[in-house]
């Protein structure tokens, strides 16, 4: 049984790149559900529960911060595991995604190998 | 002082031609053959993207490439044939190329705290006409060249992030 996975991101060919990397990891992903930013995404989590969310930072409407405090607010999905995926790797910004809630972080650029060790480690401590 | 800028701007140059071979090789499958002129595309039709960023520190950031180089770089980055590959594709892929190469070099920098990127703007100049005034590397890749541009403003920094 495959994996359900969401991904959050305003552009469309980086939701595109992800699904490819997530292919060429070798991931088995029965379902993909994407979203443009955090207010869609939370739309599709209640319609659509999801194994993992991996989410950008920066996008219109409601940003990855504001995205992963609302998951984490209450609600059926306030423990999905949430990787943000980003070009930002300073130390502020890694310690503010984890404090929020997020459990895993993927600093652009990456390739297939770094998106799967990422995440079995984040599903593998999830499911302890 | 000088000795300081120049210090300064070394470090930038090795760091954009490290963070833009290994954004070009991780997520473009494009290998970098060399180092090419930065002014090799004076003359010639360009596709370039830009973006400001603010924080601690904020400035400019700027990419540019020949047109056949971005077409290859969208088809590499999207995993699709070059046939299949629109101009508003190639801007969008540019503008990701943009967004990821300068996030990448400001995160490797040491002297930054934090920034935030704004949304790169993609434009088709008819001939090499930079826009930031910076450090600049290019690169030279199967068919063309392409070039990056950072300018950081250490002491005009603003705190929006």
């Amino acid at each position: 049984m495959g994996l359900q996975i969401l991904i959050v991101d305003d552009s469309p060919a980086m939701r595109a790149f992800i699904r490819r990397v997530v292919k060429l990891s070798g991931i088995e992903v029965e379902n993909y559900f994407e979203a443009a930013n955090g207010a869609e995404a939370l739309e599709r989590l209640a319609a659509n529960p999801v194994d993992a969310v991996l989410t950008d930072i920066s996008m219109p409407v409601m940003d990855g911060e504001q995205f992963v405090r609302k998951m984490r607010e209450a609600g059926p999905f306030q423990s999905t595991p949430v990787i943000v995926i980003s070009t930002d790797a300073t130390i502020h910004r890694i310690h503010t995604m984890r404090a929020l809630g997020a459990v895993g972080y993927l600093q652009k650029p990456f390739g297939p190998e770094q998106l799967r060790d990422e995440l079995d480690r984040v599903l593998a401590v999830h499911h302890e | 002082m000088n000795d300081v800028v120049s210090e300064m701007d070394w470090l930038i140059g090795a760091l954009l031609h490290s963070c833009g071979e290994h954004v070009l090789d991780t997520m473009f499958f494009s290998p970098v053959l060399g180092e090419a002129d930065p002014r090799a595309g004076t003359g010639r039709q360009r596709l370039a993207s830009r973006l400001h960023f603010h924080g601690t520190p904020s400035g400019d950031f700027e990419v540019d490439a020949d047109p056949g180089i971005a077409r290859s770089l969208a088809a590499g980055f999207l995993g699709i044939d070059e046939s299949e590959v629109t101009d508003s594709l190639e801007d969008e892929v540019m503008a990701e190329f943009c967004n990821m190469t300068c996030g990448s070099a400001l995160s490797s920098l040491g002297r930054v705290e934090h920034f935030s990127l704004e949304t790169p703007a993609t434009t088709r100049p008819n001939e090499f006409a930079p826009a930031v005034d910076g450090v600049r590397r290019a690169f030279l890749l199967d068919g063309g060249t392409l070039s990056a541009c950072l300018r950081v403003d250490f002491d005009r920094s603003c705190n929006h992030a």
